[in-house]
């Protein structure tokens, strides 16, 4: 059961009321902050046995058609078109299964689940069931990158701990990653699993060889900075965003500060930034800048760690200022 | 017997990232003004008008076309809408040529329009997170929205079934050169959103992955534009062709085939996009087409991401299933080669205007028949969850 109280629409969500005037060859246009919002009760009807196991009773249930005997899962109606709509009856199903085919990961999230990201969405085939259920999926070893979770990958439903009702109170995590206990134990809940946290990886000490590189590429970042600031299109890409980014790398630390439009490098250790940057080699993030790259993937391929996934929005604004200084070159 | 039916006027607005200086009024208005001019006829000689708008969320209002049925000099006329995700403007087109064929109407405005980027991410501040939460309004209510269904991982569910199936095709390569090879054809698109923005192979390869296994520069772009075609019956066709000068261009064939939104057994066949086999061969076998690979000069597909592009060739049947990297490989859509595909840059390049794409794509495909002097062009959208909606039209040139 839900224990956390949450409003609808999270408050950071909801914009102030306000407008403003753009330009545009001389002409003037008005341009309004608004909102469209509807707000519901709205019944689970015929599928309130589903969401009640997955709340209440941490269960699974399909519905299974005694004519030709297809277990559907979810169970998303009451009588079967193949049948002549004979009607179905609910049969609980197993809490492990194989993926249908390999998941997509999104890591440009929409704005609602910028929180989520990145996460797979994959279709689970669960034993005893003929379909396959909506799921996302997820590694407890970091980051989900490409090849972890595949077409027939065997993967055990997790149960969050804080749950409502709805399709996101569940997800899976491929079998391998648990112990036998846990995949046998049914209603295993996400806090029974040991996720492994985020630890910011540890530098070695630079070597002369190390020290001349990160000269080199903080020299290149340098100028990268500069010329992302006197391009107008790479501005734009940074407007109305702000963050100060504490960079680590080996052969030394700096700072990269963004503020509404204009982007600069600092030479200091930040002591409160908004998130920090780690990577190994210097190089990563000079030519991510330079565009030979993105960061993007350096992130999820674990070449850059971040503090906070919820920064891949900063990350993707920096791809983008990349992919504008080219631009602008054409 | 049903009456034959041609489009003899077509016209577009530029498609935009973003159209600050006017509505989707003014939009829709501006096709209509533009195509009404192309066929030379006054709105007063058309009888009918079919929108192709797909999401209220977008225009920000429900029924959103009847606010434009009185500007457009339609008052009092004939008026529906037709909205199935990205597969919208291919839809519109074959109901208006329903209605004409059965005699119902001699003319028909088909008008696609669309205002995506008003939508804005107050968090991010920028339009794109927001522009994609109002299509993941379109994912299932109970089972799939909560999960972060968006558009893109959609269609990568199905890209990434069909690289289970085949996994030597849609290499990145391949992608790569097809995207800059689209890019380069929305050069001489001065309509295009990106007619400016070519990119290279390299640049394709290196740009940041968004959903995997799509990267940035094989994926649509957020589009503000319309689109619209006049359609006649044969006789009326005639005579505005007469007075126009410009031939028509008949529509000879017109397929449709919506697929299961659940998968498994007896479900969706998530490899395959059935919906586009199914409804090129309706398509086909209405046109008479026996052997499209013989048949199909120009292809105007709804390219929403360039692997679909390609699994989307392979379901017409002008390429292998399994083998769909041969249109690069092999030449078939290089310049010079058997197949001219979305020569007006495509959804990538050209932009993607939803309910007004496929529309564009006819008036590209019109204009190429005839600027070419070709004879057949298929058309295509797709749309909605897991590439469950296909409209395909068959269009020829005497």
């Amino acid at each position: 059961m839900a224990k956390k109280k949450e409003k609808l629409i999270p408050a950071e969500y909801i914009p102030d009321v306000g407008s403003h005037v753009l330009t545009i060859d001389k002409e003037k246009y008005l341009i309004a902050n608004d909102a469209m919002y509807t707000f519901y009760q709205r019944t689970k009807g015929e599928f309130s046995t589903f969401f009640l196991g997955l709340r209440d009773a941490k269960k699974i249930f399909g519905c299974k058609c005694p004519k030709c005997g297809l277990v559907r899962c979810p169970p998303f109606l009451t009588h079967c078109p193949d049948c002549d709509f004979a009607p179905t009856r609910p049969v609980e199903v197993g809490q492990v299964g194989v993926m249908l085919s390999t998941p997509p990961i999104t890591y440009f999230a929409n704005s609602l689940f910028l929180k989520m990201a990145p996460y797979g969405r994959g279709r689970v085939v669960l034993q005893g069931a003929d379909t396959a259920l909506a799921v996302n999926v997820y590694t407890t070893t970091g980051i989900l990158a490409p090849g972890i979770i595949k077409k027939g990958t065997e993967v055990k439903v997790i149960f969050r701990d804080d749950r409502n009702g709805e399709i996101s109170d569940i997800f899976c995590v491929p079998t391998s990653e648990l112990t036998k206990a846990q995949v046998a134990k049914k209603g295993l809940l996400s806090s029974q699993i040991n996720w492994e946290a985020a630890v910011e990886p540890t530098l070695k000490k630079a070597t002369a060889s190390d020290q001349a590189a990160y000269k080199k590429a903080f020299k290149e970042i340098k100028s990268v900075i500069k010329l992302m600031n006197e391009t107008e299109r790479a501005r734009k890409d940074i407007a109305g965003w702000k963050r100060d980014i504490r960079v680590k790398t080996t052969g030394g630390e700096f700072a990269i500060i963004i503020n509404n439009g204009d982007i600069s490098l600092q030479e200091k250790k930040l002591s409160k930034p908004d998130f920090v940057m780690v990577a190994k080699s210097p190089k990563t993030l000079a030519d991510g800048l330079a565009y030979r790259g993105a960061i993007t993937d350096s992130v999820i391929m674990k070449r850059l760690w971040i503090s906070k996934n919820m920064e891949f929005t900063t990350i993707f604004k920096l791809d983008r200022m990349a992919r504008s200084v080219a631009r602008s070159k054409k | 017997m049903s009456k034959r039916v041609g489009i003899v006027g077509a016209a577009v607005t530029p498609f935009k990232a973003k159209w600050n200086e006017k509505t989707y009024y003014e939009l829709a208005q501006m096709a209509t003004r533009e195509v009404v001019k192309d066929a030379r006829i006054s709105i007063k000689d058309v009888d009918s008008v079919f929108y192709g708008i797909y999401n209220d969320i977008f225009e920000r209002t429900c029924i959103p076309e009847h606010a434009l049925h009185g500007l457009i000099g339609m008052q009092n006329k004939f008026g529906t809408r037709i909205s199935t995700g990205g597969a919208t403007g291919a839809y519109t087109i074959s109901a208006a040529h329903a209605y004409l064929a059965a005699g119902r109407f001699k003319t028909a405005l088909v008008l696609g329009v669309e205002k995506c980027t008003d939508c804005f991410d107050f968090m991010s501040m920028s339009a794109t997170p927001e522009v994609i939460k109002s299509i993941g309004w379109s994912g299932d209510s109970f089972f799939e929205q909560k999960l972060g269904w968006t558009a893109a991982d959609s269609y990568a569910e199905v890209v990434l079934a069909y690289m289970d199936e085949h996994p030597k095709d849609l290499k990145p390569e391949v992608t790569a050169k097809i995207s800059s090879l689209l890019s380069q054809y929305a050069k001489t698109n001065k309509y295009a959103q990106r007619q400016h923005d070519q990119v290279t192979p390299e640049e394709v390869m290196n740009s940041r992955l968004v959903v995997y296994p799509f990267k940035e520069l094989e994926i649509c772009v957020y589009t503000e534009g319309a689109a619209a075609l006049i359609l006649a019956e044969e006789e009326t066709a005639k005579a505005i062709s007469k007075n126009t000068g410009k031939p028509i261009v008949w529509i000879t064939g017109l397929g449709e085939a919506n697929e299961h939104s659940f998968a498994g057994k007896n479900q969706k066949v998530m490899s395959r996009i059935m919906s586009d086999y199914l409804g090129s061969q309706r398509a086909y076998q209405m046109a008479g087409i026996k052997d499209p690979k013989k048949s199909i000069d120009i292809v105007e597909l709804h390219d929403a991401f360039v692997h679909q592009l390609e699994i989307t060739m392979a379901e017409f049947g002008l390429v292998p299933r399994g083998r769909a990297d041969t249109l690069i490989d092999d030449g078939l859509m290089l310049p010079g080669g058997k197949y001219i595909v979305n020569p007006c840059g495509g959804l990538i390049y050209c932009g993607h205007a939803v309910g007004a794409s496929n529309i564009m794509s006819a008036w590209s495909a019109r204009n190429e028949l005839i600027k070419r002097k070709k004879k057949t062009a298929i058309v295509h959208g797709t749309g909605s969850t897991i590439a469950q909606y296909t409209a395909v039209c068959i269009l020829e040139h005497a």
